[in-house]
Formats: C-alpha cells, structure tokens, sequence
C-alpha cells in the first residue's frame, strides 16, 4: 500500500536516526498513506460500517455452514419426507410455517413437496453464492490485471490486439454466454461422478471469463498514463527489468483502482450466480438460493416465507456489498460524490 | 466518416465471425456427442450407439469441423438442405439451421418471436427516457435539497437490488397476489390479432418493471451531466438575457447534458433487443430471450447458437450506431 513516492525513501538518505515507529513522538509526525486515509474516511461512514458487518456475518455463515447447521441441529439430508408433509393436501408441510405456527425443529420451516429443511439449505446456499462469487472475483481479476497491465504496459501491437479482444468478450452479453453454455457442459459430464463440483467450477470459470472486461479496461487506461510519469521511466533508466517495473513501480499504484473493480465484481458475481440458478442454468444440483427462489414461486400465495427467505438472503447480500462498494469508492476518490 | 464506419463494419463483421466460430467449435467439442441430444429426443433409451453414428451421419458430424462450418455459413447465405437420418428437411437462406424440437428452420421461429421483444425492448427503452430524463433533470435543478437527496438515495438503494429479483415481486404482488385488472394477464398478444388493449395490458408490467429498474442509471446520469451543465457561463448568459427559466433548462442546459445519456441508451436498446431472459421469463413474454431459455431445457442446439449469434449482432449494431449519432450530437468528437 505505500506509494513510490513515499516519504521513507527520502528519510533513509538523512543522517538522522531513526525513531522507533510505535513511540508517541513518530505517531505525531508519521504521514498517513492514502490508504489509511481511505480507511480512516470509510469507518467514518456509518453505512459503510453497517454494510461491512453484514457482510461479515454472511462470511461468517458461509465459512462455518456445515458447523452452523450442526449447531442448530438441522441437515441437508432429508429422510422420508413423506412423514413431514401435507400429501393430500399439496405437500405442504405438517409442522410449522405456512399453516402451524413455530416449529423449533425447523425455525426456517421446511420446504413443501420435498420436506427439505429451509435453515440448512439458507445456510449452504449462503455458502455457495459467497464461494463462487469469490473465486469468480478472484480469477476475473488476476486476468483483468494480467491482461491490462499488459495492454497498457506493453502499448502498440500487443495493446491492439488484447484491446479487441476486450471488445470481443464485451460483445457478446454474459448471460447468453452462461446460456449457451450451461446445456453444453451439462450434455458433457452429466454422467460423471463429481457433478456437483465440475457444475461449481463450470460456472466460477464462465463467471470470471465473462467478468474480467472491466477491470482490464480500467487497469489499461490508468497504466497508460502511469508509464508515462517519471518515477516509471527513472526505473527503466535505472534498468529495472520490465517484471519488476509492473510488479514494483506499477501494482502499488494500481491498487485503488483494483479495489474499486473488486468492490463491483463481487455483487455483480452473487446476483449472477442467484439469477443463473433462478433460471434454471447455474447451480442445479446442490444448495442454491436462486435455486430456492425459482422452486417457492409457485407456493408463494400459500407459503411465502419460503420465497422471502432466500430473497431477503440475496438482497441482503448484494445490496450491502453494492453499497460498501459505493462507500470504498467514495472513500479512495473524495472528489466523485454519490 | 464513411472510411470510419466501413472499419467498423469490418471490425463488426470479423467480431460476429469469431463468435460464431465460437459456438460452432463449443457444440463440436463441448457434448460428448454433437448429435446426442437429437437421438435421445427421438429415440429415446433407444438411443444405442449404432443409430448415435447414422445420427452422427446424416448430420455431417464425421465430417471435418471446417467443412460443416463453411455449410453453415454457406445455409446463411444461400440456404441448404439438412437431413435429420433419413428425412430431408429444406432450409432457405438465411438458413440458421433446423430447431431439434419442431425441425422447422430457426429463422422462423427467430422472426416469428421478434415482434414480442422489440414490443419490450422499445416500451422499456421508452420508459427509461421517459423516467430518468425529467426525474434527473427536477433533481439537479433541486440540487441539495431534501428531496433530491431522498431521492439520489433510495434510487442508490432500488439499483443495488438485482433486476430480476425486483420484477419478479412486481409479478408476484400485482399478478398472483392482488390479480390487478387488464395487466395482471401478462404474456406477449399480437396487437393485430388480439386488440392493441390486450397486448398492452400483457406487457405494461414488464415495462414498468424494466423502465423503473433502468431509470435509475438514467436519472444518475442526468442529474450528474445537468448539475455540470446549469455551472455553465452560457448558461448565466442566457439567464442574463432574460430568457424564462424553462427555456434555459431544457433548451440550453438538456441539450448539452444528454449527449452522455443518450450514449448509453443506445447501448442499453442494444442489449433489450438482444433478449431481455429475465423479463421475457418472469413475465411469460415469448420473445427471443425465452425462447433461447426454452432451448437450453430442450438441448435444442441450433436455437442456442441462433440467439447467441442474433444478439451478438444486435449489440455491434446499436454500438456501432452510438459511436455515429455521437458524433453528430457533439461536433467535438471526430471520428476518422
């Protein structure tokens, strides 16, 4: 997080001794970093606070699901479901929510037709969105990184020829990529044995090839005009190798706008991984909200709990993390006001 | 101008070239067997490996890749025939192949689903204009007042929600719960066929739907270019003048602050006329986005890479059409 520029390169040439940086007399002169400065700004915004333990509590869950679901005595696996449900009257469940009140055995209740337990599949499908959501993050932008420090960095052929690709892969709208795709790889491995998981990384791989765009645009503008600045060319003057000029001179300062396309990728990726599952095409097998969400919309007039509870999960989600995201950006840019 | 937009046709060309390259080579490579799906819908457990191969067959896939693509792009252009083992089906230019599902050639049904979601596409898009433009511009005139905070923020907050989790509680609440009159009977109606009333009534809530989701970026960017706008000196100078303060704001100060919005309406009009899936999904509409949903439950192959291609030319398209109209709108920008 420091800057090239930073002050510590200048203190080392002065004969002065060095202070010992925890005593009271270095905390009063130290500079802070535009980064502290950011954080200092962000944890003034009171939204942003909220949103941030929000979104905590949604890691939290997805980090520890199968412990949570084994504190609350609740599982995925449902065992004759028949014993639990309505089945002359439209498999809806015996206990609990929709007709009877509170059942502490199940405080989500449980799903009709299928007496699968609500909480447990809330909790893991909790697990899904955030563990896809952040691989896909993760890739896209190790590729948009790669792919616009490279388009800036490198300029003329190679800048061309990387900058249609970005047009390419905007052209073609994610969501019949995703559509196009899903049949293709669902034909392929349906058969094998770690379906679940290859249908997982399927879509994590179509998420961050879809998804890198933005970030490599953004990375690509502000390289082009940070090549040009001096500290850049006094490394190469130097003869710094070119890895090192990207890695060393470039990646510090290139950390704002990183975290911005970070701070959008992420909701974008969870609404996306509910509205593919919602469709049918993302996660079919396995815990999902968006899965939940297309099965309870046929019981939404006799049991709407059942559709609110995933719902209220993704947009609980994607609305805090859009607007952390608002606040992050606000917070490293304070010239753009919302 | 001209040589620029020749280059972008070029460069629009070589684009939708790849991309059906693309999904021609993924239905190739992808399934374990291009001509699986068909043989299961037709055959099926008696799908057995032997009639797999005549499948396989009579569809060209033993042939190399590169002979089947130049036919297919041979079927755009001049049409050809395709048989399905032993029936022979004609397929007339532009041929994008035969649906699985009903054997008809794909364009038809392309065309025949085309008036549903240019219906949604130009209803939403009119709706974003009609929304967002004059809420921006009340804002920004209101600049700092209670009420454009309010409304910078909840617009802040509707925008963060996912679209399709908004327009499916719109088609929850005012359909299945509250059965509103005329709209609550949604789907795509021929306005010919069916009484324009009937096909308003079946889209006016995916419109509201999409113009009140989209309008938020609209708003945003109308408020943000006006606000700039209205600090200019020609401004104070055509107050100055004694012009009313209608004419200033929308003569002088609209003009100039709509070259950004309408940037991106067009890209936005791209991307609804290139399938508006969650729309046309939630409120039944049988448009092109559903229709390529629909084929995706069937593995109808041909129908996938259809839709794929037919929006990946939509949205060169309408780019295309920005990057002109822009530079008529703002003189500054030149573009060869």
């Amino acid at each position: 997080m420091s800057q090239p520029t930073a002050p510590e390169a200048l203190g080392s040439l002065t004969d002065e001794t060095p202070i010992d940086p925890n005593s009271k007399k270095a905390k009063a002169i130290t500079g802070r970093s535009p980064m502290q400065i950011a954080l200092g700004r962000l944890l003034r915004d009171k939204i942003a606070v909220i949103c941030a333990i929000v979104i905590l509590f949604f890691i939290i869950v997805a980090v520890f699901a199968p412990l949570i679901n084994k504190m609350l005595g609740v599982n995925t696996d449902t065992v004759f479901p028949s014993q639990y449900l309505d089945m002359l009257g439209g498999g809806m469940p015996l206990e609990g929510p929709p007709n009877n009140g509170f059942d502490p055995d199940h405080p989500f209740g449980i799903a009709p037709q299928t007496a699968d337990d609500n909480l447990a599949y809330w909790v893991e499908g909790c697990r899904t969105s955030l563990t896809i959501a952040a691989l896909a993050t993760l890739f896209a932008s190790v590729l948009g990184i790669v792919i616009g420090l490279l388009a800036g960095f490198l300029g003329g052929m190679v800048d061309k020829v990387l900058s249609f690709f970005i047009d390419l892969f905007l052209t073609v709208p994610f969501l019949l990529a995703a559509l196009t795709l899903a049949p293709i790889l669902n034909e392929r491995f349906n058969t094998a044995d770690s379906y679940v998981t290859i249908q997982k990384f399927s879509l994590i791989g179509v998420l961050a090839v879809f998804g890198w765009m933005g970030m490599a645009r953004l990375i690509r503008g502000e390289v082009l005009s940070l090549r040009e600045r001096e500290f850049v060319q006094a490394a190469r003057v130097l003869g710094m190798p070119t890895s090192r000029v990207l890695i060393k001179e470039l990646m510090p300062n290139l950390a704002a706008p990183i975290i911005i396309s970070v701070s959008l990728m992420l909701p974008a990726f969870v609404a996306a991984e509910a509205g593919l599952a919602f469709l049918g095409i993302g996660v079919t097998s396995g815990a999902s909200w968006g899965q939940t969400i297309a099965k309870a919309v046929k019981y939404f007039e006799q049991y709407s709990l059942y559709l609110w509870e995933p719902l209220i999960g993704v947009v609980l989600l994607v609305l805090s993390l859009n607007l952390l995201g608002d606040a992050i950006r606000d917070a490293l840019d304070p010239k753009t006001r919302r | 101008m001209f040589a620029y937009i020749v280059k972008r046709l070029i460069s629009g060309f070589l684009v939708v070239t790849l991309v059906s390259m693309a999904v021609f080579a993924l239905f190739w490579y992808g399934p374990s067997s291009p001509a699986k799906p068909i043989c299961d819908r037709e055959q099926g457990v008696r799908c057995i490996p032997e009639r797999l191969v005549a499948y396989e067959k009579s569809l060209g896939y033993d042939n190399p890749i590169y002979t089947e693509y130049g036919k297919f792009v041979k079927g755009i252009f001049v049409g050809r025939e395709i048989a399905f083992r032993t029936d022979v089906y004609q397929c007339d230019a532009p041929c994008l192949g035969l649906s699985y599902n009903t054997k008809q050639p794909v364009t038809h049904e392309l065309v025949s689903r085309l008036p549903a979601t240019i219906s949604v596409a130009v209803g939403g898009a009119f709706l974003y204009l009609l929304l967002g433009v004059p809420i921006g511009v009340a804002a920004a005139r209101r600049r700092g007042s209670v009420a454009d905070k309010a409304l910078v923020s909840s617009f802040l907050f509707l925008s963060s929600i996912p679209y399709y989790l908004f327009a499916l509680l719109t088609w929850l609440y005012l359909t299945v719960l509250w059965e509103a009159p005329v709209v609550s009977d949604v789907g795509y109606f021929s306005p010919f066929s069916d009484g324009p009333l009937k096909w308003f009534g079946g889209l006016f809530l995916a419109w509201v739907a999409l113009g009140i989701f989209g309008c938020t970026q609209y708003t945003r960017y109308t408020r943000g270019a006006m606000v700039e706008a209205l600090s200019e000196d020609y401004i104070r100078t055509a107050k100055a003048k004694g012009l009313p303060a209608r004419t200033v704001v929308y003569r002088h100060g609209l003009r100039a602050a709509l070259v950004p919005v309408v940037t991106i309406f067009g890209i936005d009009f791209g991307s609804l006329l290139a399938g508006t899936i969650f729309t046309e999904r939630i409120f039944e509409i049988q448009g092109i986005g559903y229709w390529s949903l629909q084929a995706v439950g069937n593995k109808d192959l041909p129908v996938v890479a259809a839709t794929t291609l037919f929006s990946a030319v939509m949205l060169i398209f309408s780019n295309l059409i920005v990057d002109v109209v822009y530079s008529f709108l703002d003189p500054r920008v030149r573009l060869s």
